[in-house]
C-alpha cells in the first residue's frame, strides 16, 4: 500500500524520528580528513545542517571507502547516471516503493484541499560549493526558469493544474509554498519521480549568472560561449532533467550524493563522481554519508561488452542494460568467477510483450470486429501463452494480461491480470463463428461476411528481437485458428511514424503502468501522443478537447471522464477509489491482450557489497536504484 | 580545382535532404529512446525542444540556416543531443582517429607490399599459397567477428580488457608519456584487427598487379642486358604495380575518418565511426551532416591528391 498520510485535516507530517546526536558525534570519511586539517574545508559539524537526515543502513552501519564501478552505454545514456546518484527532492520513495517519505523537506503541510504544499527546509543544508540552500534557490528555479516562457516554452505537466502553472511564494527563509490551481492530490508522488525534479536542481548563486534577469552581460557570455541564446547557455552549464549538460559541467552545485569530476562528454570513455562533501545525510552512528568514496562508470558502447565486463567482476552494480532475461544463465554462470552475486528486480511493467489492438485502425471491417469484444476475447483465446512462456522467457514469466503483477500492490486487480488467459482453441473458433466469421478461404483463413481474408498486420520494433520472437509464435497459433497475421517489423522511429499516422492493426509493446499504474496510465486511458496505442486517434480527440481525431468508445470515455475527476480528487481515498474505477472498466472492456508478464530482470553487484536492497523494483517512475540509497552501500572489508 | 566548390554545394543539398529522409525528427528519435528505457517525456516537453531546436521550421530554412552558418562563421551548428557546438565534439574524437587510422595504413603497407611482392614473385611455391590462404581468410573474416573472439579469448584465457584506447587510469588523464604508452598498449590490437582485412585485398591487388607485368618483354630485355635481379624488380615492375596503389589514396583519406563502424562500436573505441553511426541513428542532423560533409570533402581533396602523386610516380599520365 502507498502511504499518503490522510488529509482530511490539515495536518503536519512530521519528519523521520531523527535520533539525539551531539554534535560532536559526526565524523566523515577519511579521505576528507587531510581537507579539514589543511583548512581547505570546514569541519564535519559545519559542513551538516543542524538536524542532519538520519538514515537507517538496511542490514548494518557500514565502513568509508571504495569506488563503485558501473557502465554506461555509449554517449547518450546520462539518465544512467542520474538514476545511481538519484533525483533529490523535497521527498522520495520509500525503497518498497509504497509510500513517500521526507527527503530534502525537513516537513511537509498539505492543505485539506490538495491544492497547497508547504515544505520547510533543513536549516545548514548546504550545496556541494557550501552555499547554504534557502528558498530562494526555490524561487529561482520555479520563477525564474520553469515559469518563464523563453526557457520553457510550455507549461511543465508535473506542476500544472487547470491548464496554470503553480504559484510558488516564500515564506520564510526556509520554508516555500506551492499554490496549485486546483486540487493535486499525486503531487507528492510526482516529486518522488524523476518527472518533477525541478524545484531544487538549479542554485540560485551559480546559475543566476546565466540569467538576463540577474546579470544584464549575459549576452557577452552568451558570445563568448558561442552559445544560441541565454536558454542553451544556462543548459549547457547548469543542465536540465534529462539532459547530458547536468553531468558535463564539474562546476555546477549540486544535492547529490556525488559530484561529478571526469565528465560525461561527447568522447568521454569514463565519468567519474567523488562525494559530496556537503552530503546532508549521516547514519544511525553518526557517520556523514555516502559511505563509498567514488562512483566510476565505463562508457561501452556495446551491449555485449558490458555483458562481458559483468562476468569478468569488473562492475560492482549492473542492473541497466543487461537485465535481459537473455543474459541470466551467463551471469549466474560466472557469479564465483567474477566475485558477484545475481539478484532479480520485478519490473514495473503490466507486460513483457503486450499487443495493443487499434481502435481506429484504417481498415475499416477489420475495425468493426477490433471493437467487438467477442473478438477480441476469441483472440486472447486462441493464443497458447504457455508455448510463448517456455520458448520466449525460458519460462520465467506467467500468463498476463494487464496491470500489476505483484499482489500486494495497491492497483492489484485479479480480473484484469488473468481471466481469457487459458489457451482454449474450442471457445476461440465458436466466437470467430459467432462474431461472423465462419467462412474460411482456400487457405484456411477465415473471412468477412462482405468477402475478404481476416489479415491483421502488427508493428514491431526490431530493436526488441523478444516482441518478434512473440509474435512470429502467436502468428502460427492464430493461423490455426484460421486468422493471419502479418509482422511489419522496423527500426524505432520508423516504428513511431507508423504508429503515428495509424498505419497499424496491432502493435507489439510492454504495458506500463504495473506497480507504477496510477503515474503510468497510458495502457488504461488514451492519454499519451505516442503509447497510448489502443487508438493514438481518441488520444488527440481527449487532449484537443475534442477538435482533432475520433470520438473514443464508450467506456473510455467513461474511463477518461474517471481521470479528470481523479486528477482534482480532493483525498486520497477518493482519488484510489475513482482510479480503481478505471482499472475495473478496461478490466471489463478488454481492449489490450497481454501475453506474459515480465520475468524477473537480473542484476549483478559485488559479493561484498552491502545494504543493497535487492528486491528493488526496477522501472523509470522508481528510478531504479536511485531509491534504495546508494549512499548507504558500502563495500565489506 | 574551381570546379569543386559547385561540387561541394551538391553534396551539402543531398547530405542535408538524405539525413532528414528517414521518418520523424531528433525529437521523435529522442521520445522513441527515452520510451524504450521505460522513461516518459510529455507532449508539451516535446514541442518545447522542437521549438528550441528550429525543428518546427521548414527543411530549406532549416538548411540556409546550416549553411550560412559553415559559410560565414565557419559554424557548424549544435548537436542536439549533446547541447555543445559540432565542432568541439569533433575535433574530440579527430586526433584518436588519425592516429588510429595512419597508424592501421602504415602496418598494413608494411605487411602487404612485401608479400605482395614476394608471392609474384615466387608465384605458386609454398610461400605463395600459405600467403594466399591467409590473404583469404583474412578477407572472409569479417572484422567485428574478430574483435569479438579476441575479446573473448582475452576475457577467458588471458584475464585482460582488450577493449578501448586507455586503460581506466588514463581514459581522463592529461597527456603525458605514460598515457602514450598506454595508448601504444591498447593500439595494437585494434590495429591488427582492422590491418587483417585491408591488408589481405592489398595482397591480393600488389600480387596481381606486379604478375601482369614481369613478364613484359621490357623486363625481359633489362635482365638479358645483365641488370641485377633486385634493381630489375624495384626500379620498374614494382613502380607501375604501385600506381593502383597510389589511386586509391582518394578512398582512404575519408575512410581514415569514418572506416570500420562496427568494429570501432565492438572494441569501444572512442573514434568517429561510432559517432556517425549514433548521430544518424538519434538524427542529430548536425552532427551527422558535418561529419558527412567532412568525408565528402576528404574524398575530393583525396582525389586530388592521388592525381598529383601519380603524375609523379608515372610519368606517361599527365593532365589533358
Amino acid at each position: 500500500m502507498r502511504l499518503i498520510p490522510s488529509r482530511q485535516l490539515a495536518i503536519v507530517v512530521a519528519a523521520m524520528a531523527t535520533l539525539p546526536i551531539a554534535a560532536s558525534a559526526y565524523t566523515q570519511a577519511p579521505m576528507l580528513d587531510k581537507l579539514v586539517q589543511d583548512k581547505k574545508l570546514e569541519p564535519v559539524d559545519k559542513r551538516l545542517p543542524a538536524t542532519p537526515q538520519v538514515i537507517k543502513p538496511l542490514e548494518k552501519v557500514g565502513v568509508y571507502g571504495g569506488t563503485l564501478r558501473s557502465a554506461l552505454r555509449g554517449n547518450g545514456d546520462y539518465n544512467a547516471i542520474l538514476r545511481l546518484v538519484s533525483p533529490q527532492n523535497f521527498v522520495r520513495w520509500t525503497m518498497d516503493f509504497n509510500g513517500i517519505e521526507p527527503n530534502l523537506a525537513e516537513k511537509y503541510v498539505v492543505s485539506p484541499d490538495a491544492s497547497e504544499y508547504t515544505f520547510s527546509l533543513r536549516k545548514g543544508t548546504r550545496w556541494s560549493d557550501g552555499t547554504p540552500l534557502t528558498a530562494d534557490d526555490i524561487l529561482f528555479s520555479m520563477n525564474d526558469l520553469v515559469s518563464n516562457k523563453q526557457f520553457y516554452s510550455n507549461n511543465l505537466a508535473p506542476f500544472t493544474v487547470n491548464d496554470k502553472l503553480v504559484q510558488v511564494s516564500k515564506v520564510d527563509d526556509y520554508t516555500v509554498k506551492f499554490k496549485f490551481a486546483g486540487p493535486y492530490i499525486s503531487f507528492l508522488e510526482q516529486l518522488a519521480t524523476p518527472l518533477a525534479q525541478h524545484p531544487l536542481l538549479w542554485q540560485k548563486k551559480y546559475c543566476s549568472q546565466f540569467h538576463p534577469k540577474y546579470n544584464p552581460h549575459v549576452a557577452d557570455l552568451v558570445a563568448k560561449e558561442k552559445a544560441k541564446d541565454w536558454a542553451q547557455l544556462m543548459r549547457n552549464k547548469c543542465g536540465d532533467t534529462e539532459i547530458a549538460t547536468r553531468w558535463t559541467n564539474p562546476e555546477r552545485p549540486t544535492l547529490d550524493p556525488w559530484i561529478i569530476k571526469e565528465p560525461y562528454g561527447g568522447s568521454a570513455t569514463k565519468v567519474v563522481l567523488e562525494r559530496n562533501p556537503f552530503f546532508w545525510q549521516v547514519d544511525t552512528k553518526g557517520q556523514q554519508l555516502p559511505y563509498i568514496d567514488r562512483v566510476q562508470l565505463s562508457v561501452i558502447s556495446e551491449v555485449e561488452t558490458i555483458v562481458l565486463a559483468a562476468i569478468n567482476g569488473q562492475l560492482d552494480f549492473q542492473l541497466r542494460h543487461i537485465s535481459g532475461i537473455q543474459n541470466r544463465p551467463v551471469l549466474a554462470e560466472n557469479q564465483a568467477k567474477g566475485a558477484y552475486k545475481i539478484f532479480g528486480s520485478a519490473n514495473v511493467n503490466a507486460n513483457a510483450a503486450g499487443l495493443w489492438l487499434n481502435q481506429s485502425t484504417k481498415n475499416e471491417k477489420l475495425k468493426k470486429l477490433m471493437r467487438n469484444k467477442d473478438f477480441r476475447v476469441a483472440l486472447s483465446l486462441a493464443m497458447d501463452r504457455k508455448e510463448i512462456n517456455d520458448i520466449v522467457f525460458l519460462g520465467q514469466g506467467a500468463p498476463w494480461q494487464l496491470g500489476p503483477y505483484v499482489s500486494t500492490s495497491k492497483w492489484f486487480n485479479q480480473k484484469l491480470g488473468t481471466q481469457y488467459t487459458g489457451f482454449d482453441a474450442k471457445q476461440a473458433g465458436e466466437l470467430f463463428d459467432k462474431v461472423g466469421l465462419s467462412k474460411r478461404d482456400a487457405d484456411g483463413f477465415r473471412t468477412y461476411p462482405e468477402g475478404g481474408r481476416v489479415s491483421i498486420n502488427a508493428i514491431a520494433m526490431i530493436s526488441n528481437p523478444v516482441h518478434i520472437d512473440v509474435l512470429e509464435l502467436i502468428r502460427k497459433q492464430w493461423a490455426k485458428a484460421g486468422i493471419e497475421l502479418v509482422i511489419q517489423s522496423s527500426e524505432r522511429t520508423l516504428f513511431y511514424d507508423r504508429a503515428a499516422n495509424n498505419q497499424y492493426d496491432i502493435s507489439v509493446d510492454v504495458f506500463s503502468g504495473g506497480q507504477d499504474a496510477s503515474l503510468n496510465p497510458r495502457a488504461y486511458l488514451s492519454i499519451h501522443p505516442q503509447e497510448s496505442r489502443m487508438s493514438l486517434e481518441w488520444t488527440k480527440y481527449y487532449l484537443s478537447n475534442g477538435k482533432n481525431g475520433e470520438k473514443p468508445s464508450p467506456s473510455m470515455q467513461k474511463r477518461l471522464d474517471l481521470y479528470d475527476k481523479w486528477q482534482t480528487a480532493k483525498s486520497q481515498a477518493e482519488a484510489d477509489k475513482l482510479f480503481k474505477e478505471i482499472m475495473e472498466e478496461a478490466a471489463n472492456e478488454f481492449e489490450l491482450i497481454g501475453t506474459i508478464r515480465p520475468a524477473l530482470e537480473t542484476g549483478v553487484r559485488k559479493a561484498n557489497l552491502m545494504n543493497v536492497y535487492q528486491k528493488m523494483p526496477s522501472g523509470w517512475t522508481y528510478p531504479t536504484p536511485g531509491p534504495t540509497l546508494l549512499q548507504q552501500w558500502f563495500f565489506a572489508k | 580545382m574551381l570546379s569543386a566548390i559547385p561540387f561541394m554545394f551538391m553534396v551539402s543539398l543531398t547530405v542535408f535532404i538524405l539525413i532528414q529522409l528517414p521518418p520523424g525528427d531528433f525529437v521523435d528519435s529522442y521520445a522513441a529512446s527515452l520510451s524504450a528505457s521505460g522513461e516518459v517525456i510529455d507532449a508539451a516537453t516535446m514541442a518545447d525542444m522542437r521549438h528550441r531546436f528550429g525543428l518546427d521550421q521548414n527543411i530549406l530554412m532549416q538548411y540556409f540556416q546550416w549553411m550560412s552558418g559553415i559559410i560565414l562563421h565557419g559554424d557548424f551548428g549544435y548537436s542536439f543531443e549533446w547541447n555543445s557546438p559540432v565542432s568541439a565534439l569533433l575535433w574530440e574524437r579527430m586526433g584518436l582517429t588519425l592516429i588510429l587510422s595512419i597508424c592501421t595504413l602504415m602496418l598494413t603497407w608494411m605487411i602487404a607490399l612485401p608479400i605482395g611482392i614476394y608471392s609474384a614473385v615466387r608465384r605458386y611455391s609454398i610461400g605463395d599459397y600459405f600467403f594466399t590462404l591467409v590473404g583469404f581468410v583474412g578477407l572472409a573474416v569479417p572484422q567485428f567477428l574478430l574483435a569479438l573472439v579476441m575479446m573473448f579469448a582475452g576475457v577467458k584465457y588471458f584475464g585482460i580488457d582488450v577493449t578501448g584506447l586507455f586503460s581506466q587510469d588514463y581514459a581522463n588523464a592529461p597527456w603525458s608519456w605514460d598515457r602514450v604508452v598506454d595508448l601504444l598498449k591498447h593500439l595494437w590490437i585494434p590495429m591488427i584487427i582492422l590491418g587483417t582485412a585491408s591488408s589481405a585485398s592489398l595482397i591480393r591487388i600488389m600480387r596481381a598487379n606486379l604478375i601482369d607485368q614481369l613478364y613484359m618483354p621490357y623486363v625481359v630485355t633489362a635482365r638479358a642486358k645483365g641488370l641485377s635481379e633486385t634493381k630489375l624488380l624495384l626500379k620498374y615492375p614494382v613502380r607501375i604495380a604501385l600506381n593502383p596503389f597510389v589511386s586509391s589514396i582518394g578512398w582512404i583519406l575519408p575512410n581514415l575518418i569514418s572506416g570500420a563502424v562496427i568494429t570501432s562500436i565492438v572494441l569501444n573505441l572512442q573514434t568517429v565511426g561510432p559517432q556517425l553511426y549514433q548521430s544518424l541513428l538519434s538524427q542529430d542532423i548536425y552532427l551527422s551532416g558535418a561529419i558527412l560533409l567532412l568525408i565528402c570533402l576528404l574524398t575530393v581533396v583525396g582525389m586530388l591528391i592521388s592525381d598529383i602523386l601519380l603524375v609523379l610516380l608515372d610519368p606517361r599520365i599527365r593532365f589533358e
